[in-house]
């Protein structure tokens, strides 16, 4: 086994350990409609926006990171932003450390094709 | 020195609060209106503020209000010597900047489809401007309610800005700008007169057209 697979396999020991590890539960649903249950990390933190007014807007920056390979093997392709209106967007829901559940749309998606990680910037979504 | 207390809002706060003022009443007007159409009136909403620089928290966590906010600021004067005198009244020609803030939330449409946050955010800026420039341009208010102080009001320009391509916050926002210009005169304390000495005179004029001047002076002989 090469180096780089031993390194994925390390990947989804960091990722996917929600017993002793950071690994948090994260609900996926595809623009088809097809949801599935994975564990990756989340973020939810607080980060100013500047709209340039020279007045900032209090804001906050949510993500996720999830293993390519458990997407794949749950039947889901990479999720990307969908722009067009007149499709579904890919949406991740999770809840946050005091168990407040939030919905996102995936705004922007940073795949790493080398390591197997894929790390998803979110969006509120009603 | 000067011996009287300075104790007066200068034009330029009073054009700002004017400002403030109108945009308000008349965005619950329009609310009102709007409700009479049968329309929603949550679409004419704006949060009118003045003078604030602390950042918007509004719309942190998802709230249910979502109206664009509106922040009134004056910006900077310029001065004309050649229209103003040198010792009472400076012709001023002031930028007030009107900072519109739109936030968009993207959600299910109910249909096949979704509504773009992004898109939405931008649209919720352009209503607020379409708003705040017709309000304020209106024949209604072609000197800002103030005739006799301002003499002239002007979109300068409007600018929207483009939301920042580094950081992909969760709320899409996005701000826009409308410069006004309104041209007014600024007043300063004047010299206040001393009497040196009373003076009462008679202006006559006789049957023969002639004019007699009369002075009758409190002289006391040395």
């Amino acid at each position: 086994m090469s180096l780089r697979q031993i390194a994925e396999l390390d990947l989804g020991l960091i990722l996917e350990d929600s017993v002793t590890g950071f690994g948090y539960s994260i609900v996926l649903t595809d623009p088809s409609g097809k949801v599935r249950p994975f564990t990756g990390f989340s973020d939810d933190i607080s980060q100013i926006i500047d709209p340039d007014t020279g007045e900032a807007v209090s804001g906050r920056l949510a993500s996720v990171a999830i293993r390519t390979s458990s997407l794949y093997a749950a039947g889901l392709s990479l999720p990307v932003g969908v722009s067009d209106a007149g499709s579904k967007p890919w949406i991740v829901e999770f809840d946050d450390i005091n168990g407040t559940a939030c919905k996102f749309k995936v705004s922007q998606s940073n795949p790493d094709r080398a390591l197997g990680l894929i790390t998803l910037l979110l969006e509120l979504y009603k | 020195m000067i011996s009287t207390l300075i104790d007066k809002q200068d034009s330029f706060e009073i054009v700002r609060d004017q400002i403030g003022a109108i945009l308000t009443t008349e965005i619950a007007s329009q609310m009102s209106l709007a409700t009479a159409a049968g329309k929603d009136p949550q679409d004419y909403k704006l949060r009118v503020y003045t003078e604030r620089s602390n950042p918007w928290e509004n719309f942190q966590d998802n709230p249910d209000d979502r109206s664009p906010l509106v922040n009134v600021w004056y910006d900077n004067s310029n001065f004309s010597p050649t229209k103003s005198n040198i010792s009472e009244r400076q012709a001023s020609e002031s930028i007030y900047n009107v900072d519109c803030y739109g936030y968009g939330l993207s959600r299910d449409d109910g249909a096949s489809g979704h509504i773009p946050g992004d898109r939405d955010a931008a649209f919720e800026v352009q209503k607020a401007l379409r708003l705040v420039r017709n309000i304020l341009m209106s024949a209604e208010y072609t000197y800002l309610g103030l005739r006799g102080l301002v003499w002239q009001r002007w979109p300068q320009s409007v600018t929207v800005f483009q939301p920042q391509l580094d950081a992909r916050q969760m709320q899409q926002i996005v701000g826009a700008r409308l410069s006004l210009r309104v041209a007014f005169n600024e007043f300063s304390p004047q010299v206040e007169p001393v009497e040196i000495e009373l003076i009462s005179i008679d202006v006559i004029r006789k049957e023969d057209g002639q004019v007699v001047v009369e002075a009758d002076y409190d002289y006391t002989a040395p």
